[in-house]
């Protein structure tokens, strides 16, 4: 890898870090707009962004199959990062330049080439000024962009573009089912405190189509996405290392969403959760003494010598939920140069197992962070 | 003696290797600039919309795009040296080029987001921060001709990518703190752009399509080109000049082997009697001239080691100040700077060593047993010599008549290189002419060792001819450089006076610098106009722009009002006849360094670009110019606001009235007026300063000349005193004849300080005369095929004399150890039995 | 200083040459005892490195003794100065060699002015003395020639005739046959004595050769350095 290239995939880590970690260094932020209670999620005003909050993101992610029955994992996120407090405009020079801004926004895509054995990636990142990055609410929908990347968010469907060198992804999303808001009404409690905590909804079933295109080749698509728009000011609480999360899509039409906050003396953090969709779209809340995760392999990525689990024993007795959760490519490390260190794992899986002691199957995505040593890397 | 090659070959050398670093240092900066960027938009004469950015990141065929301002702005008082401010946004750019903080400081991986979130706030190269000795989070006062304003810095760049841009002399700051400070919202100096992997070859073209009116794709190596192209016609002169003092080395290495030869002779004729061969005679003295040439070579490692030291820092100030800005931070030692020394001094000396190892080669093994050695039959060669020169010199005016490549002078250097030859060949002969028709007349100046002096010249051969043609070679460099540089600063002084004319220059601050870009501000713009002086105002607009590879300057001026102050020198055209289409704004007058580097002519069709206005203007007049930075286009002030609809001005110059009673009183008190509404905002120079410092540059300019023509003087000296060393060892046995019939030592003395003499002023004499049509090279050919510009011919015969008793000074000094050489063998060595 | 015609030409008491080579010292010529009347012609005989040459050079004032005194005209040639020698040269003594040594770029007439236009003398004067020697030495037709147009008994001549320009007293001639066929050789020898005869001139000829025997009034021999009775 070029140094050129080095450096800039290490802004953009560093920049995630803030994104993955926002608070992480400081506690809570005073000045910023803070969760702290039941967010009142309306939609579809909600889809779009909320400025004065510290960090927000849009994320997709899905399993698509080409005709020829080639597999693929996709991850799409635009991530939204305010640099500074709001108050802090007030102190900006007058006039002040169009370039002047607090926020920042950052893209993250890849693409897993399951059958090939590759996972490709690319970050972008730029301003929220000039045209560059931005929301964009009109009357026909949302549309949060970063220099060419865009997810345009409609009534009743998604268009998803992203586009690299070696890879590119274009993709209709059709909702299946009704938004579901996690938590109280989608307060999510990340830590201890109430400010501890985002505001955060899902769409748990989308339908995919499109053109997945992997170094040159395009190959129309079709296959099931998730999408997770979630915002806060203050997360994580300090003694997390870092969390494992899963949105699991199985095949009699339920869907899981689970995290669980790994704690620096071992064992989740009580504020660890997850909810469970049936196939009308209701949600269940999840506590985290309702479930039991148990790793069944684990992956050594070379690069950073960083040892992520790859596969998993989930069992959830009150859903009669018993599921086995391999990774479908052991690297799907996003990672970066050895002296960076920000990295995580994002990564497309399957499932297997019984649901009310019937056989499932299922595909999901799973996104580790805090496993290599360069979580804790000076930002 | 090696000395003397060591000298010739440090010299050259270090000439070479300084240019080179400047050229390396300027190339380098340039490319640091530059980074990844494939393609650069600008706009000739203005500045981007900064929406464009938004647009192109959209443009498939881009795969990255960056918007760049820069300006140079000084620190904290620190005027006389502005350093480059670079404004990007930091995310765009990451791409383009490298930069980081340097290991440990406190921000590292913050430092970006800390440029971007706090306004005024930015990053300092290393070299910048330790010479004001800024530590991140100090606070830095910056100066530019907007306002002054309070920068705190939070980081310091690594040594590398754009922390190595000038040398570290460098700043960068958010984009948006950059146009806060200066003013340019909106606007972007230029966006540089990174092409898709697929963009096809057509993609320019389709890219430039789509571009807004006035907004040219550039590739950015054609600004390095532009600024190499000025810098090269300098390194190509100095390189010559540089080459003189080897190429007067090689005169040397002829002389030392010569001496040498002379010295060994018998021992020669007893080898080839005893059956060495002719050919390894020639292989040993020819060996011997390698050997001096290597051995000089080496030598001049040390001593151009410590020559480069200075002449590092004179050139890159002189690229400094005429060219474009570099700031040398390191010595590159090329193999290939190297390689061309040693094989130069290599090739010279071996040269050098042909003539005299081939006369080795002729020395009759009779001589073993023969008691006087042959006098060299140099009669009918130095006629045939001398008919050869004519023909060369003969030759000299039409080669030089031949248009060459712009900026590169190979005729007029082939005609130099002849105008040498011809001289040189010409040497014999008239030294023969010269022995035979003065020994009579000497005689009755300087009795019988004048007249024995003329008699030993005319038939002392081709040596003689050869350490004289070293001395008309320097002399003539001599001679041809004080008419050229007097010249050249004679019109200098007249354009100065006459063009440059103006009582006060007002300009935005470091408004040179920054070509101009900043107009003077709006508001000081009115306070200049409702001053209550007696002045006259002229507004002009410079702006900066190229025409192909040229660059050039397009200024706007009031000829009619101009022309009540000063006016232009003109080569070509006359006002009266040029001023009516002028003052409508139907032509330019250009100057005639733009006409020569373009080949653009009177009653031509020039043609440019300025923002969105395509301008097709007839050449109406070509004057004289001697800004350094490429041409200059002068076009009437009036159409021009018209036209733009621009009433900024760029730059104004002030005219006292010529009715003021007490004019010095009347311009301090303007001045004083200016400097107190300016509000630190602008540079007010008085015009006699500005002049001042024009001539002041350019004697700097040529001290680093007038050091190398010292050298290859020397050298010469050196040369003379090595051939007169030859002769004595050659006339040993005369001498001693002499002294044995009656000559004191005081007349064998006087002979040699006649030799000396003599030789010096055929030297000087035919140097003198050679110098003068080389001063018609250089200045009517070769500065017009160099830089472009030519002047008027003037000499100054105080110099040119000077240097008469100064070269005959030295060269009889010269003769001092050649006497000596006389008196170390008894003269009873004639009858000493051998 | 010049002391009265009385006087012996030259006389050298202990008289000696020692060079000094580094560490080495070459005996030239060791206690020569010798007294020349005017008038007489002196033939130095002895090998090769006998020291004829050096007790010549020293005579002419071109060498310096390392020890004893040599008056030459009444010239005290241990005390003389540099001036001194120049006028002894100029004045005193003609020098004939056996390499002739005449100077390549001048004419035969200019060679045999030269000593005298290097004393200052009238250059009329001068020429009119030279053409009379040339005259008188057959050499007149050759007057404008330069050496290398010469035949040996010309260049000789010529050498002979600048030796006489300046009317010397002594006539130091250093193997002035060696380069020369016997016929020349003769001639020379017999100017030679004309010069002794006719003028008076003491003449001291160095020479391996039988040829100045007849007219020698006085026949010396070295051998290694030193006088062989």
């Amino acid at each position: 890898m070029n140094k050129q290239v080095a450096i800039w995939i290490r802004v953009v880590f560093v920049a995630s870090a803030l994104v993955l970690r926002a608070g992480g260094f400081s506690g809570i932020a005073e000045d910023y707009a803070r969760v702290t209670g039941p967010c009142q999620l309306r939609l579809p005003e909600d889809h779009g962004d909320h400025p004065r909050h510290r960090t927000e993101w849009w994320y997709y992610t899905g399993n698509v199959t080409a005709p020829d029955g080639r597999r693929f994992g996709y991850q799409f996120t635009i991530f939204r990062i305010r640099l500074a407090p709001p108050e802090k405009e007030a102190s900006w020079p007058d006039p002040s330049s169009e370039w002047r801004t607090s926020q920042l926004f950052i893209g993250h895509a890849a693409v897993s080439d399951v059958n090939r054995k590759r996972h490709l990636q690319d970050q972008i990142m730029a301003r929220g000024a000039l045209g560059l990055a931005g929301v964009a609410t009109a009357e026909t929908g949302v549309t949060v962009f970063l220099k060419r990347w865009q997810a345009v968010i409609g009534h009743d469907r998604h268009r998803i573009r992203a586009d690299s060198d070696i890879f590119s992804l274009d993709l209709n999303l059709e909702p299946v089912k009704a938004p579901v808001f996690h938590g109280e009404a989608g307060y999510s409690r990340k830590g201890s405190s109430p400010e501890q905590a985002s505001c955060y909804y899902s769409l748990t079933r989308l339908r995919t189509d499109g053109v997945i295109n992997v170094q040159g080749t395009p190959y129309t698509v079709e296959g099931l996405s998730w999408m997770d728009h979630e915002y806060s000011t203050a997360p994580l609480e300090p003694g997390i290392t870092g969390w494992d999360w899963f949105s699991l899509q199985l095949s009699d039409n339920t869907e899981l969403m689970f995290f669980i906050l790994r704690r620096e003396q071992g064992g989740a953090h009580p504020a660890s959760s997850g909810t469970f969709v049936d196939p009308s779209g209701t949600a269940h809340h999840i506590a985290v003494e309702a479930m039991s995760a148990e790793i069944k392999d684990t992956w050594q990525s070379p690069g950073t010598q960083a040892v992520y689990p790859v596969a998993w024993n989930l069992d959830i007795p009150t859903k009669q939920l018993r599921l086995r959760v391999s990774a479908n490519l052991e690297d799907q490390e996003m990672r970066t140069s050895q002296t960076s260190g920000v990295d995580y794992w994002e990564g497309s899986v399957s499932v297997t197992g019984t649901a009310g002691g019937r056989p499932v199957v299922g595909a999901g995505y799973v996104e580790l962070t805090g496993y290599g040593k360069a979580f804790d890397a000076p930002m | 003696m090696v000395l003397g090659i060591a000298l010739g070959a440090a010299v050259f050398t270090s000439v070479r290797l300084s240019i080179h670093a400047s050229l390396d240092a300027f190339s380098r900066s340039m490319d640091l600039i530059a980074g990844h960027t494939d393609r650069s938009l600008i706009k000739p004469g203005g500045r981007l919309p900064e929406t464009l950015v938004a647009e192109l990141l959209r443009n498939p065929a881009v795969a990255g795009a960056s918007p760049v301002l820069m300006a140079y702005v000084h620190m904290g008082g620190q005027r006389a040296n502005p350093f480059l401010l670079i404004g990007f946004d930091p995310l765009l750019d990451r791409s383009f080029r490298n930069w980081r903080p340097a290991p440990g400081s406190p921000n590292d991986n913050k430092m970006w987001a800390e440029l971007m979130r706090e306004p005024f706030t930015l990053a300092l190269g290393a070299q910048l921060a330790a010479k004001h000795r800024v530590t991140p989070g100090d606070t830095v006062i910056l100066g530019h001709s907007r306002q002054q304003a309070p920068f705190r810095c939070v980081g310091i760049l690594d040594a590398e990518g754009i922390g190595m841009v000038e040398g570290g002399r460098i700043g960068v700051t958010d984009i948006a703190t950059f146009q806060e400070f200066t003013g340019n919202f909106g606007q972007v100096d230029r966006i540089d752009l990174r092409m898709a992997v697929g963009a096809g070859d057509g993609s320019d073209e389709t890219l430039q399509a789509e571009l807004p009116e006035g907004v040219v794709l550039a590739r950015p190596e054609e600004e390095r080109e532009s600024g190499m192209q000025m810098i090269r016609a300098y390194q190509l002169n100095l390189s010559i000049l540089s080459f003189v003092s080897l190429f007067v080395g090689m005169f040397l290495v002829y002389s030392l082997i010569a001496l040498n030869a002379a010295n060994r002779r018998s021992e020669l004729a007893i080898l080839h009697a005893n059956g060495a061969s002719a050919r390894q005679l020639f292989l040993l003295f020819l060996l011997e001239g390698a050997m001096l040439g290597v051995g000089g070579w080496l030598l001049s490692v040390p001593v151009g080691s410590v020559i480069v030291r200075y002449m590092i820092q004179g050139v890159s100030e002189t690229i400094s100040t005429l060219f474009v800005r570099v700031h040398v931070d390191r010595l590159t030692l090329s193999g290939w700077e190297i390689a061309l020394s040693f094989a130069v001094t290599l090739a010279i000396s071996l040269a050098a060593a042909a003539q005299p190892a081939h006369a080795a080669m002729k020395i009759s093994p009779k001589e073993v047993m023969a008691e006087n050695p042959e006098i060299e039959r140099t009669q009918s060669a130095a006629g045939r010599l001398g008919a050869m020169g004519l023909v060369a010199v003969a030759l000299v005016f039409p080669l030089a008549a031949i248009p060459g490549p712009p900026g590169l002078p190979l005729p007029g250097y082939l005609a130099t290189f002849l105008l040498f030859t011809g001289f040189s060949l010409l040497s014999p002969w008239c030294l023969q002419l010269m022995g035979r028709r003065l020994a009579n007349p000497l005689r009755r100046i300087g009795g019988e060792p004048a007249f024995l002096a003329g008699r030993y010249l005319s038939t002392s051969g081709m040596r003689t001819a050869i350490s004289v043609g070293a001395l008309i070679t320097a002399s003539a460099l001599f001679c041809a450089l004080v008419v050229m540089i007097h010249s050249f600063r004679n019109t200098v002084e007249l354009w100065a006076h006459q063009t440059v004319s103006g009582d006060v220059f007002v300009t935005p601050k470091m408004a040179a610098i920054n070509q101009y870009r900043d107009p003077i501000p709006f508001d000081l713009m009115q306070a200049i106009q409702q001053l209550d002086a007696p002045a006259d105002l002229l507004p002009y607009h410079r702006i900066y722009l190229r025409h192909r590879d040229v660059m050039f300057q397009f200024e706007t001026v009031d000829l009619e009002s101009f022309r009540k102050h000063g006016g232009f020198l003109w080569v070509k055209g006359e006002p009266e006849s040029a001023a009516p289409a002028f003052n409508r704004g139907e032509g330019v007058l250009v100057s005639e360094v733009f006409a020569n580097l373009t080949g653009l002519e009177m009653g031509n069709t020039f043609r440019t670009r300025i923002g969105e206005q395509a301008l097709n203007l007839t050449v109406l007049g070509i004057v004289r110019d001697y800004r350094t930075r490429g041409g200059v286009v002068f076009y009437a002030l009036a159409p021009f606001n018209a036209m733009f609809g621009n009433p900024e001005w760029g730059g104004v110059r002030l005219h006292l009235d010529r009715s003021v009673r007490d004019p010095d009183r009347a311009l301090t008190a303007l001045v004083s007026d200016l400097v107190a509404l300016s509000d630190g905002r602008l540079d007010i120079t008085s015009g006699r300063h500005l002049r001042r410092a024009i001539l002041r540059i350019f004697d700097e300019t040529f001290a680093v000349t007038s050091i190398l023509l010292l050298i290859a003087l020397a050298v010469a000296a050196l040369g003379i005193a090595s051939t007169l060393s030859v002769l004595v060892l050659e006339h040993r046995r005369q001498f001693n004849t002499m002294i044995a019939v009656g000559a004191s030592r005081g007349q064998i003395r006087r002979l040699v300080f006649w030799e000396a003499m003599l030789m010096v002023t055929a030297g000087e004499g035919a140097g003198v005369l050679c110098g003068f049509v080389l001063s018609y090279l250089l200045i009517f050919v070769i500065n017009a095929q160099s830089f472009g510009w030519t002047f008027q011919y003037r000499v100054d015969w105080g110099a040119v004399g000077l240097s008469v008793p100064l070269i005959i000074g030295a060269a009889l000094f010269s003769a001092l150890p050649a006497t000596r050489l006389i008196f170390r063998i008894p003269p009873a060595v004639l009858l000493r039995e051998r | 200083m010049p002391t009265p015609d009385s006087d012996p030409a030259i006389l050298a008491q202990n008289l000696s040459r020692i060079y000094t080579m580094g560490e080495t010292r070459v005996v030239g010529i060791a206690g020569i005892e010798l007294e020349v009347t005017a008038g007489e012609l002196v033939v130095l005989k002895g090998n090769s490195g006998s020291g004829k040459s050096t007790l010549l050079s020293l005579i002419a004032g071109l060498d310096r003794a390392t020890a004893g005194t040599l008056y030459v005209a009444g010239y005290d040639m241990g005390s003389a100065d540099g001036a001194e020698l120049t006028r002894f040269r100029r004045e005193v003594v003609g020098m004939v060699f056996q390499a002739f040594n005449l100077l390549p770029t001048l004419s035969v007439e200019e060679n045999v002015c030269l000593p005298a236009l290097l004393a200052g003398g009238n250059g009329r004067d001068i020429r009119k003395r030279a053409l009379e020697l040339l005259d008188w030495l057959d050499l007149e037709h050759r007057r404008q020639h330069v050496p290398a147009q010469l035949s040996g008994g010309e260049m000789q001549r010529t050498a002979i005739a600048r030796a006489l320009i300046n009317d010397p007293a002594v006539i130091l001639a250093d193997e002035p046959t060696g380069n020369l066929d016997s016929r020349n050789g003769q001639i020379v020898m017999e100017l030679l004595a004309e010069l002794n005869r006719r003028w008076a001139c003491t003449v001291i000829i160095a020479t391996h050769s039988i040829l100045a025997d007849p007219f020698a009034t006085r026949t010396i021999c070295l051998k290694d350095g030193s006088i062989k009775s």
